[in-house]
């Protein structure tokens, strides 16, 4: 699959959601823990060599799910390959939780159920549609049907 | 230069997973490695599709992987001057300096305005607005909406847990409304049919009620698939209700009552 790395390094620039050093282990077997710069910058996860500009690599984060790993890490896996895991260690338990919260959000479908979720309150409480001020009531990915059942 | 790394299969995954495309269709495309940096030629068809703020192209609607993935962060998205003689083309133009344009061609003036306008709005940030602006509209709502209820019925919320309002507009994981119609067993229906949403809620993940619960509004959890403890925590929205309506006919102060169990 061909996608522009030059976009991506951009991307890992811009301001983070969370930025911090933790140690990271891959997913590989035998893989060892390193410590690297994290950062989430909207729905992906950057990772550098601490004295380095340009990241290492970057995870994205849809159909992930993130666990509690020991006393304060946690790993990050993806749908197709839940036992693939790429483990993280931060340096306390409250480290740890506000960076699994902050990872949880961090996908464009949370946002998007999110959305979808605050809109249909809305219009049970006031009856207005709230997406016509912005004029994308009627677009597919807004829709209820857009959920899972 | 070390190549950066990416989860591709992970992205690959989702491109292909029945998650809700955003738009997709036919365009023409000049990208991709090997091509010359000014556009030539009439372009390769392939089959697009967006989701969120990520772009993939395919070779055809079956592809069974994606050929390239866009990342919609920090571009704009405009009208373009077509290569001759191409028309309804568009360009992706990013911000960061050194990252090429993306030059793309619908089929016909409806798409090229479909894609642009989904293009443009395909943003992490433009979502996250949306969403934070919900968000408070929300706040208000229920802000007014409890102001009219606590000055009404100060009888019946101190029987109440707190924040009893949150219990009932807190809870839907996968965003199933509540029929108008109160009915128990209207009730019932609603209660049967969210279990089914429990085998993805794993993957899921923090749905916002899931995020409501966070901030303490509720001891019940929505995940809860027991059916009773759902059926009482939605019964005193009705039990609420009914006390409206009963005021509203009889025009008189709410009795501090026994609440009746439906």
């Amino acid at each position: 699959m061909r996608y522009n790395e030059k976009e991506l390094q951009a991307l890992s620039r811009q301001p983070a959601e969370m930025a911090a050093e933790l140690g990271m282990r891959g997913p590989k077997k035998g893989s060892v823990v390193k410590r690297r710069l994290v950062k989430l910058v909207v729905n992906f996860l950057f990772y550098f060599r601490t004295d380095e500009a340009e990241p290492v690599g970057a995870l994205l984060l849809e159909h992930c799910r993130v666990a509690q790993e020991e006393p304060s890490g946690f790993s990050i896996s993806f749908l197709e390959d839940p036992e693939r895991k790429y483990h993280f260690e931060c340096c306390s338990e409250e480290q740890c939780q506000e960076w699994m919260a902050a990872l949880r959000r961090a996908s464009y479908e949370f946002m998007r159920r999110s959305l979808i979720f605050y809109r249909n309150e809305i219009q049970k409480m006031t009856g207005k549609d709230p997406l016509e001020q912005f004029g994308i009531s009627e677009e597919a990915r807004f829709q209820l049907s857009g959920l899972k059942a | 230069m070390r190549a950066m790394k990416l989860n591709e299969r992970s992205v690959a995954h989702y491109a292909l997973s029945d998650s809700p495309a955003d738009h997709a269709g036919f365009l023409r495309t000049w990208g991709g490695a090997g091509t010359p940096p000014t556009p030539s030629g009439t372009g390769r068809r392939c089959w697009f599709v967006l989701k969120g703020n990520l772009l993939f192209s395919f070779e055809s609607r079956e592809g069974r992987a994606p050929l390239s993935l866009v990342v919609l962060e920090g571009c704009t998205v405009e009208l373009a001057e077509a290569p001759v003689p191409e028309e309804f083309a568009f360009a992706i133009r990013f911000d960061a300096p050194g990252v090429r344009p993306h030059l793309l061609a619908a089929d016909g003036p409806a798409a090229q305005e479909a894609w642009v306008k989904a293009l443009s709005r395909a943003s992490f940030g433009y979502m996250r607005l949306v969403v934070r602006e919900l968000e408070s509209q929300l706040r208000d709502a229920r802000h007014s909406l409890n102001l009219h209820r606590h000055s009404s019925w100060k009888a019946i919320t101190s029987r109440c847990k707190p924040q009893a309002s949150d219990h009932w507009s807190a809870g839907l994981e996968n965003g199933h409304s509540l029929s108008r119609d109160c009915s128990p067993t209207a009730l019932v229906e609603e209660g049967g049919s969210r279990p089914a949403g429990r085998g993805l809620a794993e993957w899921e993940l923090q749905g916002p009620a899931s995020l409501l619960l966070g901030r303490g509004q509720s001891p019940v959890s929505p995940e809860t698939s027991c059916f009773s403890t759902l059926h009482d925590w939605y019964g005193q929205e009705i039990m609420e209700l009914r006390r409206v309506w009963l005021q509203s006919t009889q025009g008189s102060q709410p009795e501090c009552e026994e609440r009746d169990r439906p």
